[in-house]
């Protein structure tokens, strides 16, 4: 910025930077070299294009000074630097995709936003997601997770389309607010998959993820589908396998409570009429 | 899931993609790993089947539920009931509804964990027959012996 305006001013700027650097580089250089703080992680090994290879859980030991504070910082140098073998899936390092959803130290949760135990005598053990089917090493298959999500239509649903494209289907303030703490999910899987009643019967029982979602679209004041939503429902597995276990609002990453959505969605099924269409 | 998306475009693709025309253009290392890729996916559909029980229009589950949650709520109302009013009327009602109560529970438990038609039908057979003898016996108790309220307070009276 200086240097645009004045040469003098910015000869003058340079020297100042350049004097700061050297007293930086003398701090640093009388400093003595730090301890290493060597941690060691424990991580599920599994490669299915080996046949034969049982899983196992392999070691890695981390220099904690030279590596980000998170797990998926500890990962990723792992996988840099010692075993680019190491299979798992990242995006964004900052809990916004989903990716990097898996079990640390017995808790599902984001390596991203999960800060590494600076405790070096004990061993921080991953896992992948509990009770999936595991493609490679940290990955799970999210299929059936995705074909669940897609199967309560997670959509805006008009019963009136000649309005489509016309103008913005607006919301009063109140209406919106209702959306908050539902549509944060992210869709890590990491709720569904610390639920029991998801490992005993995933196939049909929806999980909380997917039904927080269904509650976010039966409550938007600009769907028209409530009831039908709630209908697709009535069975004794896609919803009613919730025992309000709650493990999935104490795993949430994101600090949401599907646990809640569920409860909600069970008070409107007890209570919400029959088909609108029928009335109309 | 954009990833989930690709690879199942390089699998409808199928073996004679634009960019493969020729097969000995493929390399032996692309070959295999779209075989695997096609294997995973076709393992991943057959467990990727979403519940398609719904839309029976019937109210049943939401009813069960609603039944559950009332169920409960009596059987609150009827402890402090067989205290203060103890006789006939409460000893009947108490085994009939913790008869229920137990039977749904445990319906809950077999749904839960017995998979497969066949032996779930038979779980619950065996529960319907437990049930059964379950209030069978307390209405014998109830109507041979002091009944479920005195019983109770016959626990305290030593």
């Amino acid at each position: 910025m200086f240097a645009s305006t004045s040469l003098t001013i910015s000869s003058v700027a340079f020297r100042n930077c350049r004097t700061l650097v050297l007293v930086r580089y003398a701090q640093t250089a009388a400093a003595p070299a730090p301890e290493p703080k060597i941690k060691k992680f424990q991580i599920y090994r599994w490669d299915p294009d080996t046949s034969g290879d049982k899983p196992r859980m392999q070691t890695y030991e981390v220099n904690l000074n030279t590596c980000g504070p998170m797990v998926l910082d500890a990962l990723i140098k792992i996988k840099n630097e010692m075993d680019p073998t190491l299979t798992f899936r990242r995006s964004c390092r900052e809990g916004i995709c989903g990716s990097c959803a898996m079990n640390i130290n017995g808790g599902n949760t984001l390596a991203c936003l999960n800060k590494i135990d600076t405790n070096t005598s004990k061993v921080t053990k991953i896992y992948p997601l509990p009770h999936m089917y595991v493609v490679k090493d940290l990955v799970p298959d999210m299929s059936n997770f995705y074909a669940q999500y897609k199967s309560i239509e997670p959509y805006l649903k008009k019963k009136d389309e000649s309005k489509q494209g016309k103008e913005q289907y607006l919301q009063t303030i109140e209406d919106r607010e209702k959306l908050d703490g539902l549509y944060e999910c992210i869709l890590c899987a990491c709720c569904s998959t610390s639920c029991p009643s998801y490992w005993w019967n995933g196939d049909k029982y929806l999980g909380p993820a997917v039904l927080m979602q269904a509650y976010r679209w039966m409550i938007d004041s600009r769907d028209d589908f409530t009831e039908e939503r709630l209908s697709k429902l009535q069975d004794p597995f896609s919803l009613y396998r919730c025992h309000t276990i709650m493990n999935c609002t104490k795993t949430c990453p994101k600090g949401l409570n599907p646990g809640k959505a569920i409860a909600e969605i069970k008070k409107m099924m007890a209570s919400y009429k029959e088909k609108r269409s029928s009335a109309v | 899931m954009a990833a989930l998306v690709r690879l199942s475009s390089v699998c409808h693709r199928g073996v004679s993609p634009l960019l493969f025309r020729s097969s000995s253009l493929i390399r032996p290392l692309a070959i295999q790993k779209k075989d695997h890729d096609c294997l995973y996916l076709i393992s991943a559909k057959i467990h990727a089947t979403p519940s398609n029980y719904a839309s029976s229009g019937s109210k049943a589950a939401s009813l069960h539920w609603t039944g559950e949650r009332i169920l409960s709520i009596a059987l609150l109302g009827m402890v402090p009931a067989a205290y203060y009013i103890p006789g006939p009327a409460v000893d009947y009602s108490l085994a009939a509804a913790l008869t229920l109560h137990g039977h749904w529970g445990l319906g809950q438990v077999l749904t839960d964990y017995v998979h497969g038609d066949f032996k779930i039908k038979m779980a619950n057979a065996g529960l319907f027959v437990l049930s059964t003898v379950t209030f069978a016996g307390l209405c014998y108790f109830n109507y041979h012996d002091v009944g479920i309220c005195k019983a109770v307070a016959l626990l305290w009276s030593k």
